[in-house]
């Protein structure tokens, strides 16, 4: 791994350079806020003692981007945030060096020059897997043709408030299987900056409801995962 | 089993709040491996995550416990009263961080006591354990129960839930009773209690309480506590660290994903303070002053800094300024902190210490708010509780402040104190009043927005081992009339005013000065579910009020009842180093009004200095 004094000993860029970092966010990582991972990711950087491009101004701050936020409960395998280095520096140094400051549960997946915006994401894929009791194919298949049925109206939250909104059009996909004795929904959801987005936790709670699934606090429950982030021709976003 | 694993518990996490809390896996955690160690210690802090992490005597015995290869030590916090309810509801144990596991399966299990209000959260923490909160109804199976901490030297309203206490500072104590722990729990017919007999004889700073029998006289005051041993102290002494260059300090520290009070270095310079003020028990349980050298902490500072990628330091101390290398520590970290854009923050500044210098040398961005601690409102108020600061003093102070830009201004004072009259009380509002004339002396381009000046008002809770240890407590009545009296005194609009709650400092001065039969109002109040009481929204003091009573215990006896100086108080059996005799003298200067130089310029004889002790101001004791 590169020494302060190598990192210190790299020549200086014209212009500083983005660069792209994908991670898992994982395990009990799920129950740290967006907020959190941020302060968190800053606090890596600074040990890592890579050459980050900090704002020139009062308050001099590494410049950190980051693709969608994850809602709290929510583990992610696809995770973007871009950072500027100003110095030249190898792309698998800098995933050494970051590497080193992560835990297990917040892993490294890949580190390049990013040719895409954050703004060109559109569909994010979600895997929930249900633990309860009525977990068979018949509910599997009711439940799927539950989330292609429009009109499902929910309570959707916000900026601009709490209004009625029929949540199937944000729908790209749902399908569920039974899974060893489990109940695994798929879902493609819309997660577009400029023409809306549907937080997972919607058709989760509309499916839970509908079908009485979380019957018990500890022996009912779900896990949620983010698996793949997608542009709008349903290309692989990256 | 780890529990933090489970995913029952995992889906309990989602519907509380701030499940952050609870997740554990921080970067720096120190995880071991069970088959290696001889023994594990649970370091409970009783409150939230959010203020347990945040405190430095915390990380510093964590690191200590763990540096030994024999030792696990792992950390414990308070579950917040959503969680604990799901935890009963589902049969959850308290758990430790590190490990997920159960707390009742350690072989120690520690609690820092910080302050009297955290009483109910031991017990909680307790019972979520599965451990019977009276030491005398656990057996050889359950954890040895240690608590250590400010509160330790009175811990008399907790002694029945503990099976030992740790006096002083625990870098050494703590170290020194888990290797002998284990050392003896090898041994055949090994035994808690002659072990504990053992500690109490061998290791100074050890007290177990079950091992004192105390009698009352008739009305209710101690008649004598009486060791049952021949072979233990009759009087605990504290233990104190000499050299603070020496010590173990962590450097490593374990970083918390989420917000915590306290989010940056805390860089320790000094235990002790010279200022002897007569209403702090601070100053005077961590005397004799001794200080760490800049070299020492430069080379902590960059090593923390490195290791956690935290952006502030905050130097740490009773009254930083009178640190007397304070220049020359702050000119080295700037060295250091400049370049890599580390912000250096300091809290407790002395009005009389407060230079353009220092402060331009921590002025951060952010803040345009500076803190003072006049105390008192009136020179003839401050005289009697040897706050040595002067009107002038804390005007040339905010003089300085409001010329380099500031315009927020909080002053710390108390009520309630020794021969108060009102004039002292309406004292307050003047000064207040002052300080914004200061603001408004300035020519008016310097004034760039209207200033305030925030006053927050706290209530004299009469502590152990200070010279107003003997003092009656202000009535609830009188408290009330005080505070009401003071916000019809204040005139300005620019000044807010703030005071602490009479009521939670009735009981606090109830705990601090209480003996042992208070414990059966606190297993009552926690029998009843109280819990969190340094928390307004679950402080219920007509709750306390009825335990008191059901218990018959009058909260007046210890809160509102002039001690005798000749009465044996709970705290006579602890030895902090300071003498009895020094605090009557100090109670005598203060009913006088005498000031008492602070110790750098005159010692004034309290006895500190026969615990040693590497640069100090205390003279040798050859």
């Amino acid at each position: 791994m590169l020494s302060v004094e190598q990192i210190k000993a790299l020549p200086m860029l014209e212009a500083p350079a983005t660069v792209r970092i994908m991670f898992e966010k994982t395990g009990t990582l799920k129950f740290i806020s967006h907020l959190d991972l941020q302060r968190t990711f800053n606090r890596c950087l600074i040990r890592s003692r890579l050459p980050v491009w900090y704002t020139k101004g009062f308050n001099p701050h590494a410049k950190l981007v980051f693709s969608l936020p994850l809602s709290v409960g929510c583990e992610s395998v696809c995770e973007f945030v871009d950072i500027k280095m100003e110095r030249e520096i190898s792309l698998s140094d800098i995933k050494e060096c970051l590497s080193a400051q992560f835990t297990s549960e917040m892993r490294i997946v890949d580190i390049y020059y990013p040719d895409t915006k954050f703004s060109d994401i559109y569909y994010a894929e979600y895997e929930c897997r249900i633990t309860c009791k009525n977990a068979d194919a018949g509910t599997a298949d009711e439940i799927t043709s539950f989330l292609s049925t429009s009109p499902l109206t929910m309570l959707k939250r916000s900026k601009s408030g709490e209004k009625e909104v029929d949540i199937i059009p944000f729908i790209k996909k749902a399908e569920c299987k039974e899974d060893n004795g489990t109940l695994l929904l798929s879902m493609i959801l819309m997660a577009s900056s400029s023409d809306g987005s549907l937080n997972p936790e919607y058709p989760i709670k509309a499916v839970c409801d509908k079908f009485s699934l979380l019957q018990s606090e500890t022996e009912d429950y779900y896990s949620l995962m983010r698996k793949n982030i997608y542009s709008k021709n349903m290309k692989t976003f990256k | 089993m780890n529990i933090a694993k489970d995913d029952r518990y995992l889906s309990i996490l989602k519907s509380v709040s701030k499940p952050g809390r609870y997740s554990g896996g921080e970067y720096g955690q120190i995880i071991k491996d069970k088959n290696s160690v001889k023994a594990s210690f649970a370091f409970c802090f009783p409150d939230t995550y959010e203020i347990g992490m945040s405190n430095l005597g915390v990380r510093i015995l964590y690191g200590v416990l763990n540096r030994d290869p024999d030792i696990r030590c792992e950390r414990v916090y308070t579950p917040w009263t959503d969680m604990q309810e799901k935890m009963r509801e589902h049969n959850i144990p308290l758990f430790a961080h590190e490990s997920g596991d159960p707390v009742s399966s350690f072989d120690i299990v520690g609690f820092s006591l910080q302050y009297e209000m955290c009483y109910t959260n031991v017990l909680s923490m307790l019972s979520l354990s599965g451990i019977p909160i009276f030491a005398s109804e656990r057996n050889e199976e359950h954890p040895i129960i240690i608590g250590g901490g400010p509160c330790a030297y009175n811990a008399e309203p907790v002694a029945d839930f503990f099976d030992v206490f740790n006096l002083g500072e625990g870098e050494e104590v703590l170290l020194e009773f888990t290797k002998m722990y284990i050392e003896e729990k090898e041994k055949p017919g090994y035994t808690k209690t002659e072990f504990l007999h053992k500690a109490a004889r061998e290791i100074e700073g050890i007290y177990v309480p079950s091992f004192y029998s105390v009698t009352y006289k008739d009305d209710g005051t101690i008649e004598k506590y009486t060791p049952i041993y021949d072979d233990i102290p009759t009087k605990i002494k504290k233990r104190i660290i000499k050299d603070l260059d020496k010590v173990y300090f962590p450097e490593n520290p374990v970083m918390p994903y989420i917000e915590t009070v306290h989010d940056r270095i805390m860089l320790e310079v000094a235990r002790g303070c010279i200022r002897g003020c007569r209403f702090c028990q601070a100053g005077m349980i961590y005397r004799p002053v001794r200080e760490k050298s800049p070299d020492v902490l430069c080379r902590n500072a960059k090593c923390i800094y490195e290791s956690s990628g935290y952006d502030e330091i905050s130097l740490t101390s009773l009254s930083i300024s009178d640190y007397t290398r304070i220049d020359e520590l702050t000119d080295k970290l700037l060295e250091f902190t400049d370049p890599n854009m580390i912000s250096l923050s300091l809290p407790s500044l002395r009005v009389d210490s407060f230079t353009r210098e220092l402060m331009d040398k921590v002025a951060s961005v952010r803040s345009s708010s500076l803190t003072f601690a006049p105390e008192a409102g009136t020179q003839r108020m401050r005289d009697v509780i040897n706050k040595n600061v002067t009107e002038e003093d804390l005007m040339r102070a905010v003089g300085v402040a409001f010329e380099a830009g500031k315009s927020t201004v909080k002053l710390y004072f108390m009520m309630g104190l020794p021969t108060e009259t009102d004039e002292d009380i309406e004292g307050i509002a003047t000064l207040a009043t002052h300080v914004i004339d200061k603001y408004y002396q300035m020519p008016k381009e310097k004034r760039k927005k209207a200033p305030t000046c925030t006053i927050s008002v706290a209530c004299l809770i009469p502590k152990p081992f200070t010279p107003f240890q003997w003092e009656a407590q202000d009535s609830l009545e009188e408290l009330r009339r005080k505070q009401e009296l003071l916000y019809a005194s204040i005139k300005d609009r620019h000044v807010k005013y703030n005071h602490h709650d009479a009521y939670v400092s009735r009981l606090e001065a109830v705990f601090a000065r209480g003996d042992r039969r208070i414990s059966a109002a606190i297993a009552k109040a926690h029998e009843r579910g109280f819990c969190f009481d340094a928390w307004d929204e679950y402080f219920n003091y007509e709750g306390w009020c009825e335990i008191f009573d059901e218990c018959g215990l009058d909260m007046s006896f210890y809160a509102n009842r002039q001690f005798g100086l000749d009465e044996v108080l709970p705290w006579d059996i602890i030895d902090i180093g300071v003498s009895k005799e020094f605090l009557i003298r100090e109670r005598n200067n203060a009913y006088a009004g005498k000031a008492t130089p602070s110790c750098r310029e005159k010692c004034s004889g309290c006895g500190a200095n026969k615990l040693g002790g590497e640069r100090t101001c205390c003279p040798s004791n050859k």
